[in-house]
């Protein structure tokens, strides 16, 4: 029996050697000031209030003096306060949530593909065993187009899809935060496959007759990423139009990109992508400071496109029978950690505390300059941030990620629920996932959020936000209804 | 010479006449080889036409009902894993046939039916039946059982290209058949949905729904009982009917009993032989209150209690004997008489028990007893045989006689047999009115509080044999009732020019005539 004992005392005293290190770098601000402070104050002590007051006189002060230095002050706050960038509010979102009808069971999906593959029974196999460890639950919903013996992706059906799915969400949105369409000033809406003319935001335009200089933006073909590249645009849009609302409608629009076809690699987004959507309204008016949800603090875009081999990982194609399809290659899981390193360490010296960073540091400089053997040291993010949004992009994603992060099973409770109750909705699916954390009442006030999202491209992008108020239990929303019977446990096979 | 025959070439339109003319022409060359080379052209082409036309006709191209599309609609909350519904031995012994109802309403009372409130309210009721939803699958015993996997029943939409009144009094039985999904059962039903619905719309307002299903799975009652809880969680009404699964008390009695009426006569039943199918018609009679209670108090001196349904049964049984009497005068006329059972148990089943639950008997009359007594003789004759039957122990001893025909090492049930004939069989739906308050009928299976359906059809699947005789309620409250007859087509003719019957002045519906 080897003793467990002293690995355990070990253990213990180095976790608090840590713990002291960190409580010491990161306060060492406060830690230097203190002593100065006491000192000072004992001066002031032991010299008496004479001997200040005499001090105090013995300065003599002119007009021009006075004057000029608080010039130079008020010059100095100003030029502080105007090149500030402004703060970017997250007032509300809203995820849509499908109607029952468009459920999509195990048996009703593979029963689909049985019926219509019927001549490849070694696609229907292999869509049974992608299905079987996808991490998806019962309840994932699919568009009613893709219900019909055989499916019939109309354009119609798919606009009808995109009106459903937008104009619930944001009816749900206009309820959530009171806020009138005629207050809109940018409108931006992401949808990667689906883009028709006139685009999806004149089509909001339209239902909801918003203003005619209202600035609009349609972002198409930029992939399950294509949230956060929205919220990029309008924080940037924001800091150039003051006292301005902004909404950002995100989803994917699954009717006309069902693959019927029997390419393998091309049936894998028919079985994880979902219906699903988001809007949220960003703001930076200042009479949304009291009422809005998070701050955006950080968003970092990394694109690995330069590389051959990332450009193509996510590629939309024919395949021999002239049947369109997005095809996922096999080192996909490879170049999206190639992905997340690079974004990592842009977004690491902004986020990461001092401890952290000098660690790095001096772990890099002793690589670089002692010992190229040491092992690279992995920031520990969790001291960053008190909850992770990972794109629901599968259960390879998460799992990867939370490999490559040293994540707990809590922090990434959030992306696995979602994944198993709505399944991949692309875009909006960090937006269900920050619903779930706040549906079970873990969201309080000062806690940092890191959303990361991985796209077409191959892009990985990630966004920062700083909770504003505790946000209170029961909160309305696409988990109301189902919230308390998660989490659930997710076994590796569901057999089918 | 040729060149004379040249013009005439050229205008004939038809083969046959091109090549009589050839013939003409070459007559005096080689007449024998051409005039065999044209018959035999002109049979193939003649054959050829007889060929199109009779796809033509099969293929009902001249159908009135167009599919649009068909769809999977899933319960709105997911059953849990390993969830199996067994079957009883009635159950299996019903699996030879399929039940197909048509709800006909005069209103179009499901707009859009892609994401209307009416296929939520479908997958709402869809969640109270598990069983609906699965698919068929043997179980360890071989036996047929339901895997309750989630995953779904088959919506089909349609249109009719004629209106509702126009479509009531024209259609007949085969046409009707295209308003629901007559599908048979594959061999391997894996991805096969027992239960089909079609909705099915008419010119200028009017709308069928059709649910399809296997016997196994659910009786008229069942079914009925399923359509009316959808049309009660559509108006959000609370269910009157809600599902009920737990087999009847067979299980309890210890001590079973095979040697009464009943399992002697499902004995003789199973071994009958498959008769070949012969051409079946159906005619539907709607009779009023007001005939059926001059009829009542017509036989009211020999048979003081009679129900409607003893009345009508005698009146169609001696009719439909009278036309086959032709051939053997003096057999004696037996009619199988099947009702429900649910109410006759003790204590009762509840009436939203789900599955089968028929009994088949047999009430046989001397020829001279039938023509020589009147129609009060016989229908008291019949309503002594209801009454005898309703004993719990004929129904009990049936039960226990389907039950025992297992093989005792697998456990594997012996394959059905026909249950619905082939001998004449009249089935008694009266049970459907339950007077338990306003949405106790089955006519007011409603979307609306006005519109409740103008006709509801029975059709049952392989009833080929003798015919079949369904009494079901009429669309009023009171005594009305509507006998749907399928009979061979000859015989349904002549029934329907019956005197006797004609003489209640029913009205006639889904006949095919006009």
């Amino acid at each position: 029996m080897p003793p467990i004992l002293p690995d355990f005392s070990n253990s213990v005293k180095l976790k608090y050697v840590k713990l002291g290190y960190q409580y010491l770098v990161n306060h060492i601000i406060y830690l230097t000031l203190i002593p100065v402070m006491l000192g000072i104050l004992i001066e002031v002590l032991r010299l008496g209030p004479d001997e200040i007051l005499k001090l105090w006189k013995s300065l003599h002060f002119d007009l021009v003096q006075i004057l000029c230095s608080s010039f130079l002050i008020i010059f100095i706050a100003t030029v502080y306060f105007m090149s500030k960038p402004r703060t970017v509010f997250l007032v509300d979102y809203a995820c849509y949530k499908p109607p029952v009808t468009c459920r999509v069971p195990f048996s009703t999906f593979m029963e689909h593909s049985r019926l219509i593959l019927s001549n490849n029974p070694k696609s229907v196999e292999f869509q049974m065993r992608i299905l079987e460890r996808s991490g998806l639950g019962e309840e994932t919903c699919l568009p009613p187009a893709i219900h019909y013996i055989p499916p019939t992706p109309t354009m119609e059906a798919a606009r009808g899809e995109a009106e459903l799915v937008i104009f619930s969400a944001m009816d749900s949105l206009f309820k959530k935060t009171g806020l009138k369409p005629k207050d809109i000033d940018i409108l931006i809406v992401n949808c990667s496959l689906f883009s028709p003319t006139p685009s999806l935001s004149a089509m909001v335009i339209n239902k909801y007759k918003l203003r005619s200089n209202i600035k609009s933006f349609n972002l198409s073909g930029m992939g399950c990423s294509a949230g956060l590249i929205s919220i990029d645009l309008a924080r940037d849009l924001l800091q150039v139009h003051p006292n301005s609302n902004a909404v950002v409608v995100s989803t994917e629009i699954i009717t006309p990109n069902y693959y019927q076809g029997n390419e393998r690699a091309m049936l894998l987004p028919n079985c994880l992508f979902r219906m699903g959507g988001a809007a949220i309204l960003i703001s930076n008016r200042r009479s949304e400071r009291r009422r809005a949800k998070y701050r955006l603090v950080h968003v970092v875009r990394t694109h690995k496109g330069a590389d051959d081999k990332a450009y193509r990982c996510v590629f939309e194609e024919e395949d021999k029978d002239g049947k369109v399809g997005i095809s996922l290659s096999k080192d996909l899981m490879a170049i999206a950690g190639e992905a997340l390193k690079s974004n990592i360490t842009t977004i690491g010296p902004l986020v990461l505390p001092a401890s952290e960073q000098l660690l790095f540091l001096l772990t890099l400089i002793g690589r670089k300059i002692f010992n190229p053997k040491w092992k690279p040291y992995i920031p520990d993010f969790k001291q960053a941030f008190e909850h992770f949004c990972i794109h629901a992009g599968g259960r390879a994603v998460i799992d990867e990620l939370q490999k490559n992060l040293q994540l707990s099973a809590e922090h990434c409770e959030a992306s696995r629920m979602t994944l198993h109750r709505f399944g991949n909705t692309s875009s909006s699916s960090l937006w269900y996932e920050m619903n779930y954390i706040e549906s079970k009442g873990r969201m309080k006030k000062g806690d940092r959020i890191w959303q990361i999202a991985f796209g077409s491209g191959f892009k990985c992008n990630s966004a920062v936000w700083k909770c504003n108020r505790s946000i209170k239990t029961p909160v309305d929303g696409p988990w109301a209804d189902c919230i308390d019977r998660y989490p659930v446990h997710i076994p590796e096979v569901v057999k089918l | 010479m040729f060149l004379n025959y040249l013009p005439l070439l050229l205008h004939c339109s038809s083969p046959p006449a091109f090549y009589f003319i050839c013939y003409i022409y070459i007559y005096n060359k080689l007449s024998y080889i051409v005039y065999v080379i044209y018959l035999l052209h002109h049979c193939l082409f003649l054959s050829g036409n007889i060929y199109i036309i009779y796809t033509y006709i099969m293929s009902n191209s001249n159908s009135r009902v167009t599919v649009l599309s068909k769809l999977t609609t899933v319960s709105s909350r997911p059953v849990g894993p390993d969830h199996t519904h067994s079957f009883t031995a009635l159950d299996h012994a019903m699996g030879l046939h399929s039940l197909h109802i048509i709800f006909y309403f005069k209103d179009n009372i499901l707009n859009d039916f892609d994401l209307d409130h009416s296929r939520v309210s479908l997958s709402e009721t869809l969640s109270l039946y598990p069983q609906v939803t699965g698919r068929l699958t043997r179980d360890e015993n071989g036996n047929w059982a339901v895997k309750c996997n989630d995953a779904g029943v088959r919506v089909v939409k349609a249109l009719v290209g004629t209106t509702l009144d126009e479509w009531l009094s024209s259609a007949d039985m085969l046409e009707e058949k295209d308003l629901t999904v007559w599908d048979d059962m594959p061999d391997d039903p894996s991805t096969w949905s027992p239960f089909r619905v079609q909705v099915s719309e008419f010119e200028g307002g009017g709308l069928a729904i059709g649910l399809s299903c296997t016997h196994m799975h659910a009786d008229p009652t069942s079914a009925t009982i399923l359509l009316n809880s959808w049309t009660q969680v559509h108006r959000r009404q609370p269910i009157t009917h809600p599902p009920f699964y737990s087999p009847p008390k067979l299980h309890l009695r210890p001590v079973t009993n095979l040697q009464t009426q009943s399992a002697t006569f499902y004995e003789t039943k199973s071994k009958q032989p498959m008769q070949c199918t012969v051409q079946m018609a159906s005619a539907t009679f709607r009779f009023s209150h007001a005939t059926i209670k001059q009829l009542l108090l017509e036989i009211h001196e020999k048979c003081p209690d009679a129900t409607p349904f003893d009345v009508l049964a005698a009146l169609f049984w001696s009719r439909v004997a009278r036309l086959k009497a032709g051939k053997n005068n003096d057999q004696r006329r037996s009619l199988t008489v099947c009702v429900d059972f649910r109410k006759l148990l003790r204590p009762p089943l509840p009436v939203g028990y789900y599955g089968n639950a028929l009994h088949f008997s047999q009430l046989s009359l001397g020829s001279e007893e039938m023509e020589g007594c009147g129609l009060g003789h016989v229908a008291e004759r019949l309503h002594h045989h209801m009454s005898r039957i309703e004993e719990e122990e004929e129904i009990l001893s049936a039960m226990e006689w389907l039950e025992s025909r297992k093989d005792e090492e697998t456990g594997k049930l012996a394959a059905p047999f026909r249950m619905y004939g082939p001998e004449l069989t009249c089935v008694n739906m009266e049970h459907m009115i339950v007077k338990s308050g306003p949405t106790g009928n089955e006519y007011t299976a409603m979307f609306d509080e006005d519109a409740g359906p103008v006709h509801v059809s029975y059709n049952v699947g392989n009833v080929e044999g003798e015919g079949l005789i369904m009494v079901m309620p009429g669309p009023e409250e009171g005594l009305g009732r509507t006998v749907t007859v399928t009979l061979p087509s000859k015989q349904l003719g002549e029934l329907c020019e019956d005197e006797a019957v004609l003489g209640l002045h029913p009205k006639l519906l889904l006949s095919g005539r006009h």
